[in-house]
């Protein structure tokens, strides 16, 4: 328990110091509130903000509510589309090589880049937001599951073969089990993407959402808004990501062990 | 009598490689005979032995089982991995029900069965056990025991202990020689080393490499469990050594 505490201890009392030097900074006038509203300015910002609301009425739970709400469904729709297409194509050398190439030069264009697109094609609504924070997770999640299915090792296959399992069975009770880490892995690693995207996707179109507070407080130059909102969507991305590596250690157990286990 | 298992002029080359992996290779093994293919890295030991299971495609020449020509995988084939291959998402037990499953076993048929073998390679009470919580000698024993599950007539062993201490290792020879008793196979056998070969054969088959060849052939007529010390073996180990060596 002593490990533990002192663990927590350092780098607790690293960020105290951190704050505490900040907060004096600002109060020499050091540092100029605008660009950096000292750390009481933001905790009572924060107060105002999970109470009020900002703008008027819409309360930080609200954005919070609205921006996880939009991230985990289009991350959500672009695992449900990546993982079929990318077994079909980890699973056949030449599809593979037939769209390596597209697959190489999707991912490479930045998801933000598309945003004027995504408004013509899809309008300033719920679509294009959804249709951006997809694309992003996609590709992220599309190279994962080709990885995922062609690094299952040959000899688990093989083992299959020789006790008469038939492609369907090695398919479904081996290729699948046995790429299940990564793919939970990739699942994680996309939503971390989605969790970049949204600032871009919510700055048009809407006043909900923790982006859009972002931006809509750059207008009134509240600063302390917008870190409040910064701090919020590093704080949910971590909390997200820290359920979802539990979630991974109760559906793979056998993987957490290995790993340790090579360690 | 048909040999359970008869290798005829059997070659394989990889693309345009000058030597091929295989040589025209004959071998005969007799029904419930213990052979060990014995070699250096590369001669064509593990490639043979690929072949007689099915998993791989020979480039000339055939493979026949129970006088049956070999053309795919499975079938009463059993086969043990070096890493032992198992499924690492499935308890000892359910390893096993996988092989019984297969071969057309009902639930309850192949429950019994896993416990069955799972006694009879000495882990009772492991069947719940993952793979990552048994040790490389336990994990082994589970190998076995799921190649059993199909009821083979064959049993091919891929260096099976060649990834254990040498203590475990001898202790495994013993153990799978025990097993072998009871449930009487023909085996064929690939290792690297001697003493397995000398502890475990009826026969030992010494392979050179490119192409991949028999050079030594040396029957092993003394009872089991063998004693290192025993002046017959010694004399082996030397032969063979001094063949290996070159």
């Amino acid at each position: 328990m002593r490990g533990r505490a002192a663990e927590w201890l350092l780098p607790l009392s690293v960020l105290v110091l951190f704050l505490a030097a900040w907060e004096y900074a600002a109060a020499q006038y050091w540092l100029r509130p605008i660009q950096f509203p000292p750390p009481s300015r933001l905790a009572s910002s924060f107060v105002d903000l999970a109470t009020r609301g900002f703008p008027q009425g819409i309360t930080l739970w609200s954005h919070a509510g609205t921006t996880i709400g939009r991230i985990l469904l289009g991350h959500a729709l672009a695992v449900a589309l990546a993982v079929p297409i990318g077994i079909v194509i980890g699973s056949y050398p030449l599809v593979e090589r037939m769209t390596s190439t597209i697959v190489t030069f999707c991912r490479s264009v930045a998801t933000l880049s598309l945003l004027p697109l995504a408004i013509v094609w899809f309008g300033t609504g719920e679509t294009a937001k959804i249709f951006l924070i997809g694309y992003g997770c996609f590709w992220v999640m599309l190279p994962a599951t080709i990885a995922a299915v062609k690094l299952v090792d040959p000899v688990l296959i093989r083992a299959a073969r020789t006790m008469d399992a038939t492609p369907g069975i090695i398919f479904r009770q081996v290729v699948l089990p046995a790429s299940l880490p990564r793919l939970l892995s990739g699942a994680r690693v996309a939503l971390g993407v989605g969790f970049m995207v949204i600032v871009g996707a919510e700055m048009i179109g809407t006043i909900h959402g923790l982006g859009s507070l972002i931006m809509e407080a750059r207008t009134f130059y509240r600063t302390d808004i917008t870190m409040v909102g910064m701090f919020c969507i590093g704080g949910f991305g971590l909390l997200v990501m820290f359920v979802l590596a539990r979630l991974e250690a109760w559906l793979v157990p056998w993987q957490a062990r290995q790993e340790a286990q090579q360690k | 009598m048909t040999p359970a298992i008869e290798v005829i002029g059997l070659s394989k080359a990889f693309g345009n490689d000058a030597a091929p992996v295989l040589g025209a290779v004959d071998l005969a093994i007799g029904e419930n005979e213990f052979v060990v293919l014995l070699g250096r890295s590369g001669c064509g030991k593990t490639t043979l032995l690929n072949i007689i299971a099915g998993l791989e495609r020979p480039s000339g020449g055939s493979v026949h089982v129970g006088g049956n020509p070999v053309t795919a995988p499975g079938a009463g084939k059993g086969m043990v991995f070096q890493q032992g291959a198992l499924f690492p998402w499935l308890t000892a037990q359910r390893n096993i029900e996988f092989a019984a499953l297969n071969r057309g076993s009902g639930a309850a048929e192949a429950t019994r069965l896993a416990k069955e073998l799972l006694a009879l390679v000495g882990l009772a009470g492991a069947e719940q056990k993952y793979p990552f919580e048994l040790s490389g000698g336990m994990q082994q024993r589970v190998a076995i025991a799921r190649a059993l599950a199909l009821d083979p007539k064959i049993l091919l062993m891929d260096e099976p202990f060649g990834a254990l201490d040498e203590i475990t290792r001898n202790e495994m020879q013993d153990e799978l020689l025990r097993v072998w008793a009871q449930r009487r196979k023909t085996v064929v056998f690939v290792t690297h080393s001697i003493w397995e070969g000398l502890i475990l054969a009826d026969r030992v088959l010494v392979m050179a490499a490119r192409p991949g060849r028999f050079v030594l052939e040396r029957r092993i007529d003394l009872p089991r469990p063998r004693r290192r010390s025993d002046p017959l073996l010694v004399g082996l180990y030397d032969e063979i050594w001094s063949c290996l060596r070159g």
